[in-house]
């Protein structure tokens, strides 16, 4: 297994003096080639400073995050933004689609912003794996929520990032349909040989992944392995 | 541009609003400018038609052609490559059924102020007269006899000439003769001798040596036309007061589309989408509606000109119409910048909750 993602004994603070606050304490992770992990974790456990530092939206206070052997701390804001448009999916919590374009505009974005586009086929596998392939000429208001996540996750799978960060992806979503969204990203990372990392207090989702982290006041702990 | 068309096609309502209120602002300022070419033509078109390059008049008249006075041989001591000598006066002229406000040029046949007859033919003889054709439109016409305010001469329109206004008034052309019988009535063969100016092209070194004279640029001089400079300065400072208000209308509308958008603008950028990429979205739209807007108002300016009565003085200079169409658009993305700068502070952190 290749390790994609590794975290070495980073931390993360904000605020000084007695209104310090230690987000993320000397933690240590590493995720592999098409691992599923979740990171369950009560909110201000720290669970979210842990995926903007993973997302490289923020730099650690100490430590090093290294994606595809790649420090990202040491990078410039403009640099970070590069990797995360070209080596990150981000799948957010209500929706990350614009709401002003139909599916395949929103698709077509991407074609223009990023590096490394997909052809016409691999687009339409894409459409077809995540079943939204008649949902194309509908605007972000005419979808259900599962159908949003659907699409946002297809954005996230764009052009194949090393790794998918969700960002408490079934959220707004009832369970049948949230265990459906978990299906289809374990199924997508699995086939795509991508990594996913899900952030979640949503304990119903474990079952799907392979390894299940449990985050409290900034400490990150293996909890299981399936 | 992809966002912004996309955008401005997905939300037509927001975008035809600020279009429209764009393109009455452009309305208005094109409509404004042409109605200051107008006001200006009206006022100089006939010294314009001299293509001179300065005129001569006293000192004490202060700039003023009317109260200028002096000799007729005093036009041998200007040193120009052409000259030509000028008598005016300001009289109502009546043909019986209209009357109106005129400016009579006293002229030599021979010399460069001479106008092109448009219609008719030029003055031979005494109280002959050359008219301005927009006298045409109030109801004068070919073989008129005009009955003059000031003087018991009867004047004669035997032709007529385009483009011949003098501060607002228009033109009569005659001879010296007759605008010396004109002026002084009995006392003419004792003042036979009297102009009012005379004006020159390429005048060279000391024009005139005598110290009770004034060279006067032509431009300076139109300048000094009564009311002209103040009414100039009072329609331009309109349509700059236009650009700055359109300026502010579109920043304080980019500025709310763009605060409503900023959770998504905070998403895209977490997604990796630059700044510059968004900014370049809004720049893109921002000169998409101004373009429409000025396009627009442009049309209608020129459809409202060719149905006003020629009354209304406007007269539409297409360069000065297109030079403030650029303006407008320019001053509207400098409106927009006020966005971007929003977009370029947007903390992409916002993106993710908890």
């Amino acid at each position: 297994m290749t390790t994609v993602l590794e975290l070495k004994q980073v931390t993360k603070t904000f605020g000084s003096g007695h209104k310090k606050v230690e987000a993320l304490k000397n933690t240590e992770f590493k995720a592999d080639r098409g691992e599923l992990i979740a990171i369950i974790g009560p909110s201000g456990s720290g669970k979210s400073t842990f995926l903007t530092l993973v997302g490289g939206l923020l730099t650690p206070t100490s430590g090093d995050v290294i994606l595809n052997g790649q420090n990202i701390t040491k990078m410039s804001e403009k640099e970070r933004s590069q990797i995360r448009l070209n080596e990150i999916g981000f799948i957010l919590q209500a929706s990350n689609l614009i709401p002003f374009l139909t599916v395949a505009k929103q698709m077509k974005l991407l074609n223009k912003v990023k590096k490394g586009n997909m052809s016409v086929g691999e687009m339409e596998q894409l459409y077809e794996d995540l079943g939204i392939g008649d949902l194309r000429g509908k605007y972000p208001s005419d979808l259900s929520g599962g159908e949003r996540q659907r699409v946002a996750i297809a954005k996230a799978l764009y052009s194949n990032p090393s790794i998918v960060l969700a960002d408490e992806p079934t959220a707004s979503l009832d369970s049948d349909r949230a265990y459906e969204v978990m299906e289809l990203l374990k199924r997508e990372t699995k086939s795509k040989k991508t990594t996913s990392i899900v952030v979640t207090h949503d304990t119903r989702l474990t079952d799907y992944c392979d390894k299940v982290y449990y985050m409290t006041d900034g400490v990150l702990k293996l909890q299981e392995e399936n | 541009m992809f966002l912004a068309w996309n955008e401005i096609k997905k939300n037509k309502l927001r975008f035809v609003l600020i279009t429209g209120v764009l393109m009455l602002v452009a309305y208005l300022v094109f409509f404004l400018s042409g109605l200051a070419t107008g006001l200006k033509d009206l006022n100089r078109e006939s010294v314009d038609k001299w293509k001179a390059s300065a005129i001569i008049l006293t000192e004490e008249s202060d700039k003023s052609l009317y109260q200028s006075s002096m000799f007729l041989d005093q036009v041998e001591e200007v040193n120009a490559d052409e000259t030509a000598v000028i008598g005016q006066l300001n009289a109502i002229a009546g043909n019986g059924s209209q009357k109106k406000n005129v400016s009579l040029f006293g002229i030599r046949k021979e010399e460069f102020l001479m106008p092109e007859v448009t219609e008719g033919k030029p003055f031979a003889g005494e109280n002959e007269v050359i008219a301005d054709d927009s006298l045409k439109e109030e109801g004068f016409s070919l073989g008129d006899e005009l009955s003059l305010s000031s003087s018991e001469e009867k004047l004669t329109i035997v032709g007529f000439t385009d483009k011949a206004r003098f501060n607002a008034a228009p033109v009569l052309y005659a001879d010296l003769e007759t605008f010396h019988m004109v002026k002084y009535g009995e006392g003419a063969d004792a003042n036979n001798d009297r102009i009012n100016g005379i004006v020159i092209r390429n005048g060279e070194g000391d024009v005139i040596q005598d110290d009770a004279l004034q060279v006067i640029e032509i431009e300076d001089f139109i300048q000094n036309l009564p009311g002209y400079t103040e009414q100039n300065m009072t329609l331009t400072f309109m349509i700059y007061f236009l650009f700055a208000i359109s300026a502010v209308i579109v920043a304080i509308f980019l500025y709310v589309l763009t605060v409503q958008k900023i959770s998504m603008f905070g998403v895209m950028k977490a997604q990796g989408i630059s700044s510059f990429y968004l900014s370049k979205s809004v720049i893109a739209q921002t000169f998409l509606l101004a373009a429409i807007g000025v396009i627009i108002g442009m049309a209608l300016t020129l459809t409202t000109g060719a149905f006003l009565p020629a009354a209304v003085p406007v007269s539409f200079d297409l360069p000065t119409m297109l030079i403030y169409g650029a303006v407008l658009i320019a001053v509207a993305i400098a409106g927009a910048l006020f966005s971007v700068l929003t977009i370029v502070r947007i903390d992409p952190l916002k993106a993710i909750g908890g």
